[in-house]
């Protein structure tokens, strides 16, 4: 008796499983409703809205489509955008296994707040970080103003652009590598030792190949990001066309026109792209975990 | 003197690891170091090789003091418990590893690592990653990777607590096998007895972080030097009123007695030699051993183990029969001294 | 000895890099705050809009981080406790929020509640405003937020698997108990930690809420819109001045989080 009570409600549950089907005997309730829920939370705000993109999209034809994302300055955009964001997650990808490597292995002052405060852009609103980046590295601001001094402009360049961006990728190495050099077993480590290695060679030989794929992870989320962000690029990167123009905000423009076919026809290409990017290091991703796995 | 440690301790927190260790290893030697878990043995092995340091005495090796000398200078080779084989690497290149620190050239590597791989029986498995082999095999590679760069020392820590029971004994053999071709002074930690009987010319027993006795495998046996040696060789069962037992009478200052299977004899009771000598007993439980059989005896309401050979008359749960006490090994806390059953003796002399 | 070197080095070029890339800008943010000294900063701080800003903020955060919350609690029973076919895909959706740039986000919502969006004749017909005003800007915060909860429970509750909810299955307990008096000290930690990364992302999004704002001072704008305003203005101190409202709770988020992760950490041994 407790069994068929306990096997979940009928009706719901039942129409559910058909859609998808549960291995018999399940006992714990509530299938029906937490999988309606779910679905239907995640239909109505995510689903239903996405699609809407193609939905826009369906009523013109692909060489429409392409006339506009291939647009002289929207590429322009993605030039900007695409190798801003791989300078800045390259030195995301070198400072995160460095910043791992000190923060697991040494003890030093404040060790700990500054943990702490990796966070801190994931934390903060992303307009203050990017008034606050472009005001200190302005030509009048209190950093800026000694590299004005020897004619190196960072506000409103590129320069500023993948400085920013490297401010908001910062989390994504540093906590990927983490837990991995935490859980990692010093008896690797200790092994390489008696056999007579270096501290280097220990960490290019033996703690590495550990890493690389967590911080292949971090990378790739860094890229992502960096690509994908607004508020704390935008105020510094002054936007000029055709020189610091990121996708973002050339898609941001064309709504401000109503030009909602080419912010949408943008839009999409933006989305492809990070499909593809987190579907390749994934694969790559699975790739170096069957050489040590299987 | 080729391992000596002196006067070693080592505290992690309240736990005491090593207590005032101090021992001797002659050089050549396949030395066991035994005990049961947490006694410091691991400890120990890993303070040698310098990957703990002492909190204070001195360890030399070949005369040579190498407490401040880092793991990596120490010409040691160490075997992990769980062969901490590097993951990334092929077969090959895990046992090379060592060689190519020492920057030798390709073709040296080449020659040595072949030679090793067939001491070790992987033949046609070099470019095998470690999560392809078995657990025996990469016990295997994990010692050859450890010999590769000539240590003239080598440890191991419990290299066979990871491996299932049958490829244990053949693994067992081996390596004693091997080690003694290759000559290399040998230090093991484990805490099976079979294992160290087996496989050690010497064994040190430690207990609590301090050092029980060291002596051959059967000197040890025969003639425990302390109450925790004796109880934690062989098979052991203790005591507490052993003066009850015909022929023992209770000695002061030793409050309790170890007894040993082998001690005891079980005959029929219309067999019994020595009357006087023996007990009365209950046989409670009969357990197979796979070439033998154990009794659970209940002597007066003391629970005793015996063994009898398959050979033997067989006897059934619940038979009356004559059990006789040849000897026990009287302990305190600090002492352990052989006794033997008196009333034998006066017995034999009317058995001629 | 060279080791002492590298290790210093090491801590100095990492520590060094976190002052500069995260101390420095938060030193910005107090400094360009008082520039003006005490007095300018708070009639900044006090301003009616911001204040209705700040409001506004909140109000939204509040709403965005219970919706969440409830989907991610249901998402997580589903996918950890039951075995169904595409489950890897409906992880893998709901993820989607994630990778999808804010401005995207904002955009999307344009697309189906503006004035060429397929819904805009129902919201004509009902009278409602969605973008350009606040519901727009709730909508896509929650969307923006959407995995933020689901994300930290669904690990923690597959990690922690079903036997316990199971045995008080086969015992009769009804769902919700189950939920209330198994699973929920279980994941009370992690939920928490959801609910603070959440909260973060909420307070904090500009990308998505600037493009369905319609930035009507007073009205719909966020707190960190009327950062942008304020910046876009000149009014540097009060740009900044609001701002560092925003850093003393980013870096309170900063201290709970921290405190919660420790307690995560110690569930999950």
């Amino acid at each position: 008796m407790a069994l068929s009570q306990a096997a979940g409600h009928k009706g719901a549950d039942s129409r559910l499983k058909k859609f998808f089907p549960v291995r018999k005997g399940t006992v714990i309730p509530g299938f029906g409703l937490s999988m309606g829920v779910t679905v239907t939370m995640l239909s109505l705000i995510v689903l239903i809205p996405l699609f809407s993109v193609f939905l826009t999209l369906s009523g013109s034809t692909f060489s429409d489509f392409w006339r506009v994302v291939t647009d002289k300055q929207t590429v322009a955009t993605y030039r900007v955008s695409l190798s801003c964001a791989a300078i800045a997650a390259v030195v995301n990808a070198f400072f995160g296994i460095l910043l791992a490597w000190i923060l697991t292995r040494y003890q030093f002052p404040l060790r700990r707040v500054l943990d702490g405060l990796i966070e801190l852009p994931f934390a903060l609103p992303t307009s203050v970080a990017g008034i606050s980046l472009t005001t200190m590295y302005s030509d009048k601001g209190w950093i800026g103003r000694w590299f004005d001094r020897i004619g190196v402009k960072i506000s409103y360049t590129t320069t500023g652009i993948v400085i920013a961006m490297i401010f908001i990728g910062i989390p994504f190495v540093v906590r990927s590598i983490q837990p991995v050099l935490e859980k990692l077993n010093p008896q690797y480590e200790e092994a390489a030792l008696t056999l007579g290695a270096s501290r280097s060679r220990i960490f290019r030989k033996v703690v590495l190949p550990e890493i690389l794929p967590a911080a292949l992870t971090g990378f790739g989320l860094a890229f992502a990001r960096g690509i994908g962000e607004y508020g704390s690029v935008v105020f510094i990167a002054g936007n000029i066309p055709y020189q610091t123009q990121i996708t973002p905000l050339i898609i941001m423009n064309k709504l401000e026109q109503f030009n909602y076919f080419a912010a949408t026809s943008i839009a999409l290409v933006m989305v492809v792209f990070a499909f593809l990017l987190l579907f390749g290091i994934n694969s790559l991703q699975a790739r170096i975990n069957k050489i040590a796995r299987g | 003197m080729y391992v000596e440690l002196q006067n070693i301790n080592k505290k992690f927190g309240e736990y005491q690891a090593a207590d005032d260790i101090s021992f001797s290893i002659e050089k050549g030697r396949l030395i066991g170091l035994l005990g049961p878990s947490g006694s410091g043995k691991t400890t120990i092995l890993r303070m040698i090789a310098g990957l703990e340091t002492p909190d204070s005495g001195s360890i030399i090796i070949n005369g040579r003091r190498v407490n401040d000398l880092p793991a990596s200078r120490r010409g040691i080779g160490f075997v992990f418990q769980n062969y901490a084989l590097f993951r990334y690497m092929t077969v090959f290149e895990n046992i090379a590893f060592g060689l190519e620190v020492q920057k030798k050239d390709k073709a040296y590597i080449k020659e040595r690592v072949g030679g090793l791989i067939r001491l070790i029986g992987l033949e046609g498995l070099e470019k095998r990653r470690p999560h392809q082999l078995s657990g025996g095999q990469r016990q295997r590679v994990a010692f050859a990777r450890a010999l590769a760069p000539n240590p003239h020392l080598l440890l191991l820590d419990e290299p066979f607590a990871a491996i299932d029971a049958k490829v244990r004994k053949e693994l067992r053999v081996w390596l004693r096998k091997t080690i003694n071709k290759v000559g290399i002074t040998s230090i093991f930690v484990t805490h099976d007895q079979e294992e160290a009987v087996e496989v050690a010319d010497e064994i040190i027993i430690t207990n609590k972080g301090r050092v029980e006795q060291i002596g051959t495998p059967v000197d040890i046996y025969k003639n425990p030097a302390t109450p925790f040696a004796a109880k934690f060789i062989g098979e052991s069962i203790e005591v507490e009123d052993y003066g009850r037992f015909h022929g023992f009478e209770n000695e002061k200052g030793y409050a309790k007695a170890v007894l040993r299977p082998e001690f005891v004899r079980v005959t029929k009771i219309e067999k019994e030699i020595y009357p006087h000598a023996s007990e009365r007993g209950t046989v409670e439980d009969i357990f197979f051993r796979g070439n033998m059989l154990e009794l659970r005896l209940n002597v007066g309401g003391v629970r005793l183990a015996a063994y009898r050979s398959l050979e033997d008359d067989l006897f059934s749960v619940g038979e009356e029969v004559s059990v006789l006490i040849y000897r026990l090994y009287l302990y305190n806390d600090r002492q352990v001294r052989l006794a033997e059953n008196a009333s034998l003796k006066s017995d034999q002399t009317f058995v001629i | 000895m060279k080791q002492k070197i590298t290790k210093g080095a090491l801590i100095l070029v990492g520590v060094a890099f976190l002052i500069v890339m995260l101390v420095l800008p938060l030193a910005t943010v107090l400094i360009y705050a008082l520039r003006q000294g005490w007095a300018a900063f708070f009639s900044a701080v006090t301003d009616v809009y911001a204040v209705k800003a700040l409001q506004l903020t909140l109000l939204t955060t509040a709403i965005t981080v219970i919706v969440n919350t409830v989907f991610g609690i249901f998402a997580a029973w589903t996918i950890s406790k039951f075995r169904f076919r595409g489950k890897q895909a409906l992880t893998t959706l709901i993820d989607i929020p994630f990778s999808i740039s804010p401005v995207i986000a904002g955009l999307v919502f344009i697309l189906v509640f503006g004035r060429i969006g397929w819904a805009n004749p129902l919201l004509e017909a009902l009278d409602l405003k969605i973008v350009f005003a606040v519901p727009g800007i709730v909508l896509a915060t929650i969307f923006v937020t959407f995995p933020f909860v689901s994300r930290e429970l669904i690990p923690m509750m597959q990690a922690q698997g079903s036997d316990e909810e199971e045995a008080a299955a086969l015992m009769g307990a009804k769902g919700f108990t189950i939920f209330r008096r198994i699973t929920f000290p279980h994941i009370k930690w992690a939920l928490l930690y959801g609910v603070i990364l959440c909260t973060a992302r909420s307070l904090g999004e500009f990308g998505a809420v600037s493009v369905v704002s319609g930035h009507l001072r007073g009205k719909t704008n966020t707190l960190p819109l009327h950062v942008e305003i304020l910046f876009n203005e000149f009014h540097l101190t009060a740009a900044f001045a609001v701002s560092s409202i925003l850093v003393l709770i980013a870096v309170v988020i900063l201290i709970l989080r921290n405190i919660v992760e420790y307690r995560v950490k110690r569930e999950e041994r």
